[in-house]
Order: C-alpha cells, then structure tokens, then sequence
C-alpha cells in the first residue's frame, strides 16, 4: 500500500487527497518539483523534510492557499482551490504559527469558530482546555508560542475534520501535551477513519502513528512507503574502505551510497517483503542492519545529489 | 495483562507491529499468558502508546493467523486454548535466535570470550527470578 501510487492506480473515492505534478517556484528557485502523492482515506502520512525541504509550501498548496505554478491537487474529491464551504468544513488545517484572530480570547475564539463547524464538539474543546491548562479568558496575543500551538490543534480537533493537515504541529508542545495529541490522532485515524497528513522533523512522534511514510527533500519526493514495510525492507550495508573496493557497481537493490568520513561506505539496499538480501551483500564483508527512520531518512539524504534514485 | 507492560520501542529498528506480535509469543510461549486469558484490547494498547490501532491490529491478527490468538465473542482477543499451552524449550529458544545471533556477532567483534559473555549472562537471567 503506497501513499503514492501510479496515477492510473488511484481511486479517487478512496483518497482524501490526490495531487499530481506540482511545480512552485520561489524567486526562480526550485521549491516544489514535480511531486504527486495520494493520500488513502484513514491514513496517517508523515512528511519528513530537512529545513526548507518544500514541506510547508506543500501544505499551503494542499489547501489552497497558494497556487502552483502547474499540476493540481484535489482535497475531498474537490480541486483545493475551489473548495465549497460545506467541504471546507471537513478539513482541519494548522499553520506553522497559527496567529490569526489575535485580539480575542480563548474562549470567543474557540466559540466563533465552532458556530461555523456543523460537527463542532464543545464538550472536547473545554476538557482539553483543562488538561492541557489553558486559561479561557486569556488573550490569544499574551499566550505563549507553545499555548498558541495547543489552542489551534484543540480548535481544529473540536471541529471533527475528515481531513487534517498539520505543518509541524507538536514542535512547541510540552511532552505530556504532545503525547495526548499523537494519541487523540492515531485513535481518531484509526476508529473514526480521518485522514491525516502532518509534517515534522521530530521523527519519533512519526514512528508511533504514522501509517506512512514520505521524505521531501530539494523539493523532490523521495520515498513513500507504509510505516512497517519501510523498516523490514531497507536495511544499511556499512564496508570498511577496504571491502568497498571490491562493490564499485551498485548492487541490486541499491538505492543510496554514501562514503563516510572514516573512509568506508554505507549503502542503502532495498528488497521485496521479506525475501533474502542480495548475496553479493550478505558476502561482501560487510555489516547488515536494520534501520530506524532516521537513520534511513539521513543516509538517503546526506549525499550530494539524492534526488537520483526517485522511486 | 494489562497494556502497559508491552514495551513499545517506536525508534527501533523493529516495526512496531513486530515488537507487539514477538512479545506476545513470548508470553504465550512461557505460559505467563495462560489459554483463554483475555488480552487488551486494541484501542486499550493504541491509547495506553499512543500508537496507530491499526499497528496493533496487524500484530493481532497475524497471531490469530498463526493460531496463538482466538477471537471471542464479546471478550475481544484470549490467548487459544488448543495451542496455547507453554512450548517446548527448542520453540522458545527459536524465538531467541536472532537476538543470540547479534549477541554472538558483537561479541566476536568485542573479541569478547564465550565464558566472559555467557558469565554474564547467566547473573542477568538468575538476578531476574
């Protein structure tokens, strides 16, 4: 199961969000370039990217507050630029730094807002206040980056969306904070069927819930998987300078190498399930491991040119 | 048993689904989950984490699959009646070997001996009981 597939492969009354092509550019640089992805409904997908990588730019495009230069993107089975009032209600966006409505209160925030949502969950925006100790009456300019942060994801879960778009939502939250938010997203995902797409470069909160997987570097997707196959079908080949010699020629498999500083080199080998390594690598002299997400994520794109091996 | 003894490693290099499944082998195999002991409930272990319940679904269901799990109804998940009972010392100790394999490799490369390894190893497990 891919969150991005062949175009001809997506259906889309499966996706909450399918887009293709995307070209932005910034002042001539190249910020998004050609990235299509399909997100299935009730999926969690995470999208890791160094700063700069495009991750915000993505989003805001998503959503339909910045055009494209080409390509499209639909949200809800509608072109995100023409979203109808009705749909917009059934997605839930936070920003990097959620600062709209500033001169009001907590509470008349929330409360204004929720008289636009159908779905709107009172009862869940005032326990979450309370455990997450916001005070109501306080103005939302004189709170902190990290209160101002959690009154934005109370305000877009309150809402109930189908859809939930995140750009970097527990960077500013506290530990206890940022656990009840990954949990109320992975139950929501899972029971009730929202989809969601967050971005972060915090890795671990991603292997917890996230049911994909996307890296976004220079602009380019380069890997999108299910959470759990990522990690059974990559693995690292580390060759001491010595036995590299002798693996001038990629392997089969190979999708990354690196030269590490001490002079060896690691490669990046991927498989099919769970069938054997290449014997070329089991015999090579070198070490085979199993990786984590941010061991993968930095050996994939750590290298001058990694958008190279795309897909 | 209770959700939060499974221990959930999110940052290893095991998916987490793996992590849930061999735990729970383990535990059926040494009979500290008895057959017809309920198990908690997926929601139970994707809350008491905060991981995805659809992780905790495939553990489950590739248990049942393998006939350690049995779906009942109105209880959820109990450990099987039929093969539940503890496995024999050869099925337990598979259940090790990779592990042991990567114990051995480290060890080698350590140029550790296999008393100085197995030395230690022998206070870890008897301090346990």
């Amino acid at each position: 199961m891919n969150a991005v597939s062949a175009p001809e492969t997506i259906d889309p009354q499966e996706s909450a969000v399918i887009c293709r092509n995307i070209h932005k550019r910034f002042g001539g640089r190249k910020v998004l370039d050609d990235v299509s992805l399909s997100i299935p409904k009730g999926a969690v997908l995470g999208l890791i990217g160094s700063n700069g990588a495009g991750k915000t730019t993505l989003m805001r495009i998503l959503v339909g507050l910045l055009m494209p230069e080409s390509g499209s993107a639909m949200l809800l089975g509608e072109p995100a630029l023409q979203m109808t009032d009705a749909s917009k209600t059934r997605l839930g966006y936070v920003p990097q730094q959620p600062d709209a409505l500033n001169w009001m209160t907590v509470e008349s925030m929330l409360q204004f807002v929720g008289s636009f949502y159908p779905r709107w969950d009172s009862e869940y925006m005032w326990n979450c206040l309370m455990r997450w100790n916001i005070p109501p009456s306080q103005g939302l300019a004189k709170l902190s980056p990290g209160e101002r942060q959690r009154v934005a994801l109370i305000r877009v879960l309150a809402s109930c969306p189908e859809l939930l778009i995140l750009d970097e939502p527990a960077s500013a939250l506290d530990p206890v904070a940022r656990r009840d938010f990954l949990r109320e997203i992975a139950l929501r995902a899972g029971e009730a069927g929202m989809t969601v797409l967050f971005s972060t470069h915090i890795v671990s909160d991603l292997e917890r819930v996230a049911s994909h997987v996307c890296f976004l570097h220079e602009g380019r997707l380069l890997l999108d998987t299910a959470m759990d196959d990522l990690k059974e079908t990559h693995a690292r080949l580390s060759l001491s300078r010595e036995a590299a010699v002798g693996l001038s020629k990629p392997l089969p498999g190979e999708i990354a190498r690196r030269r590490r500083p001490d002079g060896g080199v690691s490669i990046v080998l991927t498989r099919r399930g769970l069938a054997p390594w290449p014997s070329a690598a089991t015999a090579s002299g070198g070490t085979l491991e199993a990786m984590n997400l941010e061991d993968l994520f930095i050996e994939i794109t750590d290298q001058p040119g990694a958008a190279w091996f795309l897909k | 048993m209770e959700s939060d003894e499974l221990l959930i490693q999110p940052s290893s290099a095991e998916p987490i689904y793996r992590q849930i499944a061999q735990q729970l082998r383990r535990l059926i195999a040494s009979g500290r989950l008895s057959p017809g002991e309920e198990i908690p409930s997926v929601r139970d272990v994707a809350g008491s984490h905060a991981i995805n319940p659809m992780t905790v679904s495939r553990a489950y269901g590739q248990l049942e699959a393998e006939g350690l799990l049995e779906r009942r109804r109105g209880k959820g998940m109990v450990v099987a009646t039929q093969r539940g009972r503890a496995q024999s010392t050869d099925r337990r100790l598979q259940q090790l070997q990779p592990q042991l394999d990567e114990l051995a490799r480290q060890a080698r490369e350590l140029g550790l001996s296999a008393e100085s390894v197995l030395e230690r190893l022998r206070v870890l497990l008897e301090a346990d009981q």
